[in-house]
């Protein structure tokens, strides 16, 4: 794999001019200050990252780069010229290219047209030709290491990491000056595949920001990092000169908190809250498993093993082929989410923009959406009721209350997910079920994310957790089934639940 | 950790679905069914049906439907709605009966006036939702109201003065065998598919289906909309010109029912209102189907009062089996 890259990259060249040198760049929306000063550069063949909690102004920073806005004040250089650009169209000209963090890949049309979009490959009398266009675009997924992938695929009939990783190449494709990677690994279980494209343009002088929330994929990639608080760059560190903490406390700033809790103790014989048995349908072959009363447990796996589609039978989103779901000792049928919820199943999913949220409507109206039927008087709802169950699962998910009004698509990721878990919390579940919880969010929203869990389950509930990191599995649950191939590969908990032993299982390699 | 062959062989799994499934999500392909059927039935039970000229009358008669419906699925696709169609229909066809000469130059005339007319308010419209960000459905509420009443200012009663030239020639058969009004219909579709292959083409998709995505992609969506708007407004303008060869009557208010028929045509052929999904194709032939419903109730003795109640229950089996259709083609997609 891209091991070269654990060691530094080879000293920049002093005379060069920086591929970005960005100088106190400000830009508000309306009242909102969205970043006030931001300075850092970037050199050539450097890997930079961009640290900060959610709503600290990284994807402002992203925003100004890709051309999508225009900073207020402050100046931007590429390769030492004056960077300005109207529009992504220029941005691109330019020689920046990015990979946004919401896949901006169009599902209707073929990896191939969105590769070459806005403009196709033609072929006779100037015309759009396909065979021409799934010939550039075969080149170019071959290139990257992605030529299992047809080009004449709909992107819609992709798994979400392929999205991401298709995403990823398109921007890498373009043969950039500076390649902007917002968040590119948050659905890539493996990310050795882009280690190795970054190892490879790196090396021909292009600049990359990288902006991830794994603190141990940006210690293996990067040298220098800068950290953005309340929108301005406080420091631009050497990351090897200071440790995971440190960084944390730049992040946060004076009021830091501890994000590590110990791992609770393994829970004896209890009570089975609910479970599945010789489940199938779908990637599903054939799973079984069980949690208890007050249990945390976590699934793992590579993408595609079948993971999504136990959490979508149990969800209610698909129907189970065959096997058995039980809650609470009695077996139930769940054909949708109403169902789910009648068993008191609380999902929370995995793409929250298009699966969980409205986005043009207002935060707390999100939060009550389904549980307005029992906030009402004669199906008229009671708004003092609704703000008091608002105000409540806001408190709880750590939600601050000036979000409340604004509409949800207007916040972060990590507070649209902290109001999607309040509203799944404040239907009342027994039972969570949770996929990718933490994806995209910031080190402070995963802490609360991870207490809220634990809280729930020492309430009574039990939870079933899927995550991409499996040091986020095995700090925060107490067994962990691993699946493989739509089966369940082998199951660690206690002290087998090692990282090491959840990637053999994962493999395939069991036992 | 790679899970993937590295090998030179592409997964099965990510491959394009299979011709069957395609056509099976394929809106058109429940169109064209629904057409089979119905030209069986109308063979049956009309003893003339499949002659020269009776196809001729069904194909005229559906011309300017077809027409409009072509031009509504582009501001469809995009994620919009174009009520100016009935407004833009009725202006067309006074403007011709008013203004149209006589003789083949006189028809051109004509066509050009319609298409110019339909041009300008789909660039009204195109304008105001593309560059203001205006509701698609508001604006053209508008300008379908402003049409209608400078129609009246233009003619005021039924009349107006309509060539031989488009009463018969353009109604007639080409050489005593292709009819106008398949030629015309093939001639649109022709152009569509052409269009459809430029990168305006793919945009248009590109747009309907996630406009932030598609300007992250570089897609001019303002632009792919403007002309959108415009090109549905010139086959509006079309749909009247035909309109008046086939009533040789101007009439102001005579493009009201294509408001809802229009979109009844489009929802029959398979294109989504939800944008990015659909095309031309499927339109014009949903506008065949109503017309030879109608034909076909005629035929079979039914009274012409149950011809709304019959065309709506058609539409409602066309979006039921679609659905169905859509799932069995989706059935077993990657959910990895």
């Amino acid at each position: 794999m891209a091991d070269a890259l654990l060691q530094p990259q080879a000293a920049p060249d002093a005379a060069a001019p920086p591929v970005l040198d960005m100088r106190g760049i400000a830009r508000s929306y309306g009242a909102t200050v969205a970043v006030r000063r931001v300075s850092f550069d970037i050199r050539p063949g450097e890997i930079h990252a961009l640290l900060g909690e959610n709503g600290a102004g990284k994807s402002t920073v992203v925003k100004v780069l890709s051309g999508i806005v225009a900073p207020d004040s402050g100046t931007v250089a590429l390769n030492g010229r004056p960077y300005a650009p109207a529009s992504p169209m220029a941005a691109r000209a330019a020689g920046v290219s990015t990979a946004f963090q919401e896949l901006s890949l169009l599902p209707n049309l073929s990896i191939a047209e969105n590769l070459l979009l806005p403009r196709q490959a033609k072929g006779a009398a100037g015309l759009v030709s396909i065979a021409q266009g799934e010939a550039r675009a075969a080149q170019m997924l071959d290139a990257y290491g992605l030529g299992h992938i047809h080009p004449g695929v709909l992107v819609r009939a992709l798994s979400l990491a392929d999205k991401q990783r298709v995403e990823i190449m398109r921007a890498v494709a373009r043969q950039p000056r500076l390649l902007v990677l917002d968040e590119p690994t948050a659905a890539l279980s493996d990310p050795g595949w882009l280690f190795e494209i970054l190892e490879r343009i790196t090396a021909a002088g292009t600049g990359v920001l990288y902006i991830s929330h794994r603190l141990s994929e940006v210690r293996r990639l990067c040298r220098r990092g800068t950290v953005l608080r309340n929108g301005e760059s406080i420091e631009t560190v050497s990351l090897d000169g200071i440790d995971d903490a440190g960084i944390f406390r730049l992040m946060v700033g004076a009021a830091a908190r501890t994000a590590q809790t110990a791992r609770r103790e393994p829970k004896r014989e209890v009570a089975e809250a609910f479970g599945v048995t010789h489940l199938a349908g779908g990637t599903v072959k054939d799973i079984t498993l069980s949690v208890g009363v007050g249990e945390i447990v976590g699934v793992a796996g590579l993408e595609g093993q079948g993971q999504r589609d136990l959490f979508r039978m149990l969800a209610g989103v698909m129907p189970a082929g065959s096997g058995q779901i039980r809650v609470q000792g009695r077996p139930v049928r769940i054909a949708s989410p109403a169902d789910a919820a009648r068993v008191g199943i609380g999902f929370v999913p995995e793409e929250r923009k298009t699966e969980g949220l409205f986005l043009g409507l207002r935060t707390d109206i999100n939060m009550t959406l389904p549980v307005l039927g029992r906030l009402g008087r004669f199906g008229v709802v009671d708004r003092a009721r609704e703000q008091a169950v608002v105000a409540r699962e806001a408190e709880r998910v750590d939600l601050a209350a000036r979000y409340l009004k604004l509409k949800i698509g207007a916040l972060s990721g990590g507070n649209q997910q902290k109001a999607l878990i309040g509203r799944v919390l404040a239907a009342g579940p027994r039972h969570l079920v949770l996929f990718d919880p933490t994806r995209g969010v910031d080190v402070g929203t995963k802490a609360v994310i991870y207490d809220l869990i634990r809280a729930f389950v020492d309430q009574g509930g039990a939870a079933l957790v899927y995550s991409t990191e499996l040091a986020e599995l095995i700090h925060l649950v107490d067994r962990c089934v691993v699946v493989y191939g739509g089966r369940v590969a082998g199951e660690a908990s206690g002290d087998a639940l090692s990282e090491a032993r959840l990637v053999a299982l994962a493999a395939g390699h069991g036992v | 950790m790679q899970t993937s062959p590295a090998s030179s062989g592409r997964d099965a799994a990510l491959r394009p679905e299979p011709l069957v499934r395609r056509l099976l999500g394929d809106g058109t392909t429940i169109i064209i069914a629904i057409l089979v059927v119905l030209t069986v039935v109308f063979a049956a039970t009309q003893s003339d049906a499949l002659s020269a000229s009776v196809l001729t009358d069904i194909l005229n008669n559906s011309l300017p439907l077809a027409l409009a419906a072509a031009g509504g699925t582009l501001v469809v696709v995009t994620r919009g709605f174009d009520l100016s169609v009935a407004g833009v229909v009725s202006l067309s066809n006074v403007l011709v009966a008013v203004h149209g000469g006589s003789g083949p130059l006189g028809a051109l005339e004509g066509a050009l006036i319609a298409a110019g007319a339909g041009a300008a308010v789909g660039a009204v419209n195109g304008y105001f939702v593309a560059y203001w960000n205006l509701q698609s459905i508001a604006l053209t509420l508008a300008t379908m109201i402003v049409c209608s009443g400078m129609t009246l200012l233009i003619l005021d009663a039924p009349g107006g003065d309509v060539s031989d030239f488009m009463t018969y020639t353009m109604t007639d058969r080409i050489g005593g065998v292709v009819p106008v009004a398949l030629a015309i219909a093939v001639a649109v579709y022709v152009v569509w598919r052409l269009l459809r292959r430029t990168d305006w083409g793919v945009g248009l998709y590109a747009a309907g289906a996630d406009e932030t995505a598609a300007l992250l992609a570089g897609v001019p969506v303002r632009r792919v909309k403007l002309i959108a708007y415009v090109l549905a407004g010139v086959c509006y303008g079309l749909a009247g010109f035909m309109l008046t060869a086939l009533t040789s009557t101007g009439t102001p208010n005579v493009g009201e029912p294509y408001l809802l028929l229009a979109f009844a045509a489009i929802a029959l052929g398979g294109t989504s209102f939800a944008g990015g999904r659909g095309g031309v194709a499927g339109s014009m032939l949903g506008a065949l189907t109503l017309t030879l419903l109608q034909k076909v109730l005629f035929s079979t003795g039914v009274s012409s009062f149950y011809t709304g109640i019959f065309q709506g229950v058609v539409m409602i089996a066309a979006v039921v089996v679609a659905v169905l259709f859509a799932r069995i083609g989706t059935r077993g997609e990657a959910h990895a």
